[in-house]
């Protein structure tokens, strides 16, 4: 397990594949899996609403 | 246990009577109602149709039950309450009656001294996320107001992981139109209240003594009336006590309610719903908080949402049976509640 890099809360590992993206069960936060082993993820990248506009 | 309503052709006697019809642990025996007695509650009550044969009485015609709940208007429970204890029952108040500690506040905010300020010691407020262990034994719950209740569980965190600064805190409401009962008066007509986004209580508000009571610090309350039947929305801006990162709020609201089951967290990055919702919570007992950081102005902004009826009437009076019956907290209050509304 880690830590929601934007709430700190607890996520499980639960058979992630690097690369896979999926939500924080706190905050909604897509997060992105760096790594398995030792399981590390981060923010994944979005779009923004107005693409910038 | 066996139940008593009195006052309970109002919407929050009905909401009550919805909940404990259901109510594996009780049996309604008696629904008291001056100026509907004789008539059955499904006439003022029709979404409880063949759920119950109850037929209003009057309030003379009150007996003795396991517990009583009073649906009665601010100023009638404190008359009723003493006599409620000496015939050895439990009584859960929804009015305001039995909710300050301090006598010299219902002069103030009520209108009135309170008749029998000796009782005020053994009245318990109604909000298990903070008194939960004094609730098991109280002789009396005094449910708290539906916007108090909304700012309360929304402020506390703060207050307790002393994040908040000098200053007051302000606490902006909206309520929807079911909040001023069911003899709203002219105001509450359709024509009139419709489409309004009124202030109806810039400054002044009763709840303002009860937030101050449980949260703690000076509190500037403003209520508005809006668009909606069911539900409150409390919006908290309180000065931050020094720089504050955003973990530091979850932090503090986990520390609150991580095991709470009828307060969620309610703060994410994306979605319709990013912030605590009334809407969401109708017929719910939730009360859904969220939070934000204002560094720009030195603000905490935090969030309070919840049906009025419910975690803000009845439901919260539930809870509290359950607690002081020493039953599951959650018996007869397990709706999600409805989603698209």
């Amino acid at each position: 397990m880690t830590e929601c890099p934007e709430c700190e809360a607890i996520v499980e590992n639960h058979d992630k594949i690097l690369g896979e993206v999926f939500p924080c069960p706190d905050c909604g936060t897509e997060l992105e899996v760096l790594g398995t082993e030792p399981f590390a993820v981060q923010p994944a990248p979005k779009e923004a609403e107005d693409w910038g506009e | 246990m066996k139940a008593a309503i009195v006052g309970g052709s109002g919407f929050v006697g009905g909401e009550l009577l919805r909940l404990l019809l259901r109510h594996p642990g009780v049996e309604v025996v008696q629904v008291t109602s001056d100026s509907m007695a004789g008539k059955a509650v499904t006439r003022a009550h029709p979404n409880l149709r063949k759920a119950t044969t109850l037929v209003f009485e009057p309030h003379a015609a009150l007996g003795r039950a396991d517990v009583t709940f009073l649906a009665t208007p601010h100023g009638q429970s404190m008359e009723r309450v003493p006599a409620l204890l000496e015939a050895g029952g439990l009584v859960v108040d929804l009015s305001a009656d039995y909710r300050l500690r301090d006598p010299s506040l219902y002069p103030v905010y009520y209108g009135r001294p309170h008749p029998h300020p000796e009782l005020l010691a053994r009245s318990v407020y109604g909000l298990p996320e903070i008194h939960r262990e004094a609730l098991r034994t109280a002789p009396i719950v005094a449910v708290p107001g539906c916007i108090a209740t909304a700012a309360i569980l929304a402020l506390r965190p703060l207050v307790a992981a002393g994040l908040v600064g000098a200053g007051p805190t302000v606490v902006d409401a909206k309520s929807g139109s079911s909040a001023s009962g069911r003899d709203a008066g002219p105001a509450g007509l359709h024509a009139e209240r419709s489409g309004v986004m009124r202030a109806y209580a810039p400054t002044g508000h009763r709840h303002t003594a009860e937030i101050e009571q449980e949260a703690g610090g000076r509190i500037a309350l403003s209520c508005h009336a809006v668009e909606a039947v069911r539900g409150v929305l409390a919006t908290v801006h309180a000065p931050a006590a020094r720089p504050v990162e955003e973990k530091e709020l979850w932090r503090a609201y986990r520390a609150a309610y991580g095991t709470e089951p009828f307060v969620r967290i309610v703060h994410e990055s994306d979605g319709a719903f990013r912030e605590p919702e009334p809407k969401l919570l109708r017929g719910t007992n939730f009360c859904d908080v969220g939070f934000a950081v204002d560094r720009h102005a030195g603000r905490l902004v935090a969030l309070g949402a919840l049906d009025n009826l419910m975690k803000g009437a009845a439901g919260a009076a539930v809870q509290c049976f359950n607690v002081r019956a020493g039953l599951p907290e959650t018996t007869a209050l397990d709706f999600l509640g409805l989603h698209p509304v």
